[in-house]
């Protein structure tokens, strides 16, 4: 099975790529359209800005490719931002596979929202025997409104998507490769749709 | 653990159950509803559910008496419902003694009068029931249904403030046909923040297991009581299957909606090694930083710190190589320090796997490091930690607290979060090493005047307090080396004792 992590200017990619090899997989980094096309599995992981993100994404063309995938995609942090219509972070337009918007998290919560937060979900597809409430490691100042596409939803000050899904792409707020045990088993479930 | 809650049904002073909402089904389980709920209390229950089917045909409470003189027990939390129609009934039933009023039909046909209710009263006294049916809200009985999908019914209420709900699925009310746990789970992933409590359907344990695993605040349980198919109290729950395969006891899931309290041992890195001693019992290598770091993940930390102490310019290069390996095998945050002096020695930990650095020395010699690190990387990339000691006020010290700066510790961490630092790491030179508890004062202090993540360092000895850092220091983590290398605080206990303290906590 060939697993793409989509490169790009920012994050730590690595961390996605470590997690996957403490699952026995190997899998290639790369920003090469026929490469992501072709994979079985493609995972679009991030942390960093919006905008910036954006533009290089428009320079590479991928903010064609990616929309257009058929095989699972899995989007992560600000993966899953980008894969919504609209980030309020530079007023950023996404690439529009989700319809929820992005918005910042203001006071009284302290922003970022970073550390471990436990999230509600229908233990099904990428959550397929976890138990729901079950803690994830987030590190976001943004976060997407709760909508149609959600399919996990965790409180920080109020509701926000931890996890939207539409046809075969999905996508999480948190890191599942940082999330300790639970955060391989949905990195497992992911693999193995 | 889910509450159980007992409903008792009133219909001519006496216990019975209907069975689809219909009067003619009634079945007579008890003449004493008094020493029925008495029963209930000396068995372990708590909540109680307490339904006036009488007042509910005639529109008028009729068992207000019999409420009060259940309500005089003690130690039972009792909601009471039906035939509520007028602020004076409503008035009626909380003067009785009632915790709640639970309301039905009302909310649907004069949503107005409730919202007066709510105002005069309180949305914590109103415990709001939803009966669905066919996706939509049932009412009067179940005899009428509206036209009001669930999702825009409860979102409507949630905004008034009430938080509080019962939901029946109205096919299910009476049946032992099991409870709705697909439409529970589809009314939390909407409404995460919400205290759901299930009602109708349970036939028995079973049931109870499945609606404790879907998050489930309660059940309210009837039929299964009084027909024998719940002991009470409900015996320890039978193992689950988790992630991985291991089996282990059914975990309550926590309250919603609570960012952890995070617990993150330290471990002091010289050439490579870990410096302290550490007493896991089965461990091969103590020395082995990165044996340890998965080890401490297995505990339950929720994130990992190593500081770099190699006083040789040589020991030094060993580090990224080491971090790398770490951020192989662990599976949790990890945060690097110690030696860090320009913006290329952080570039090369980051590209080894740190997913934080901690800046010391170097950001008070040079702070501008702070902007670019956060600017390139991100402002969760970077944490400043900060070496302080009180005299008259709080001073700032670097290059290991030997060399004071003159800084004001909350003037410094103020200008580390405007420069873009994601946390601040304070270590309180007074507290470290005493094990007296950490510098709780200046913690708050801290934790009132800046908007990122405060994590508490220096002093920790019992698991008090941690308790009090997170507590009366308001910190949003809290670190140690010793207490946790040397096994005087194991963390799954330390993270247990939190959770009974009614800290949140991430249990593994």
């Amino acid at each position: 099975m060939e697993i793409v992590v989509i490169k790009y200017n920012a994050g730590n990619i690595g961390s996605v790529s470590n997690a996957l090899g403490r699952l026995g997989r190997s899998c290639t980094v790369t920003d090469d359209p026929e490469r992501i096309r072709n994979a079985d599995k493609v995972i679009f992981p991030g942390v960093g800005e919006a905008s910036n993100t954006m533009r290089y994404l428009k320079d590479k063309g991928l903010d064609l490719i990616i929309p257009a995938l058929q095989q699972p995609v899995l989007g992560i942090c600000l993966g899953m931002q980008l894969m919504c219509s609209w980030s309020e972070e530079g007023d950023t337009p996404g690439l529009g596979i989700f319809n929820e918007k992005v918005k910042q998290f203001s006071r009284p919560v302290k922003v970022p929202h970073m550390g471990w937060n436990s999230i509600q979900f229908i233990p099904d597809g990428i959550f397929k025997s976890l138990v729901t409430r079950s803690y994830v490691y987030f590190v976001h100042s943004y976060y997407a409104e709760p909508g149609a596409e959600t399919l996990s939803t965790c409180v920080y000050g109020s509701a926000f998507s931890a996890a939207l899904y539409r046809d075969n792409f999905y996508a999480v707020q948190f890191h599942p490769e940082k999330s300790g045990e639970i955060g391989q088993q949905i990195l497992k479930n992911f693999i193995e749709l | 653990m889910i509450e159980i809650i007992p409903a008792i049904d009133l219909m001519g002073g006496k216990c019975v159950r209907l069975s689809g909402g219909r009067f003619d089904t009634a079945k007579i389980y008890s003449d004493n509803p008094f020493d029925m709920a008495l029963k209930f209390r000396d068995s372990g229950v708590r909540y109680l559910h307490m339904v006036d089917l009488d007042g509910a045909r005639t529109g008028n409470p009729v068992h207000i008496g019999l409420l009060k003189e259940i309500c005089s027990i003690g130690g039972l939390t009792v909601d009471f419902g039906g035939g509520i129609r007028t602020r004076d009934s409503f008035k009626s039933v909380l003067d009785a003694g009632a915790d709640r009023v639970s309301i039905g039909s009302l909310a649907v046909t004069r949503p107005e009068e409730l919202a007066d209710w709510i105002t005069d009263f309180g949305a914590d006294r109103i415990f709001l029931g939803v009966d669905v049916k066919n996706e939509k809200v049932a009412y009067h009985g179940w005899q009428s249904e509206s036209a009001i999908g669930w999702q825009e019914f409860i979102g409507s209420w949630l905004a008034k403030g009430i938080n509080r709900i019962f939901c029946t699925d109205v096919e299910r009310d009476g049946g032992l046909k099991g409870p709705a746990v697909e439409l529970y789970q589809r009314i939390l992933l909407q409404f995460p923040g919400i205290e759901l409590i299930a009602s109708g359907g349970v036939s028995g344990p079973e049931d109870i297991l499945a609606l404790q695993e879907a998050g489930i605040e309660g059940v309210i349980v009837g039929k299964a009581i009084y027909e024998g198919r719940l002991d009470l109290p409900i015996p320890l729950l039978p193992e689950v299957k988790v992630g991985g395969g291991q089996k282990v006891r059914s975990p309550t899931p926590p309250a919603i909606g609570g960012l952890a309290k995070r617990i993150i041992p330290c471990l002091d890195i010289r050439d490579g090694r870990t410096v302290k001693g550490v007493n896991f019992i089965d461990i091969r290598d103590a020395g082995d930083p990165v044996e340890l770091a998965v080890r401490y993940a297995d505990e339950g930390a929720d994130e990992l710190v190593f500081l770099d102490i190699t006083a040789t310019i040589e020991g030094r290069k060993t580090f990224p190589s080491l971090v790398r390996q770490i951020a192989k095998v662990l599976n949790i945050p990890f945060t690097v320090g110690g030696g860090i002096s320009t913006f290329e020695d952080a570039v090369v930990l980051l590209e080894a796997g740190a997913d934080k650095i901690s800046l010391n020395s170097a950001a008070v010699n040079h702070p501008e490091i702070i902007d670019k690190l956060a600017k390139s990387f991100g402002n969760q990339f970077v944490v400043l930690a900060i070496d302080a000691r009180e005299t008259l006020n709080w001073e700032v010290y670097i290059n290991g607290g030997r060399v004071p700066t003159g800084l004001d510790l909350f003037e410094w961490a103020q200008e580390g979060q405007e420069r873009g630092c994601g946390e601040i790491l304070f270590t309180s030179m007074n507290h470290d090493g005493t094990k007296h508890g950490f510098a709780n004062q200046a913690l708050a202090r801290l934790s009132n005047r800046l908007t990122i993540p405060i994590i508490a360092s220096g002093g920790a000895g019992k698991p008090e307090h941690f308790r009090d850092a997170f507590i009366s220091g308001k910190a949003d983590a809290a670190l140690a080396a010793s207490v946790f290398h040397f096994g005087d605080i194991p963390i799954p206990e330390l993270k247990k004792y939190l959770y009974q303290e009614g800290i949140t906590v991430r249990l593994k």
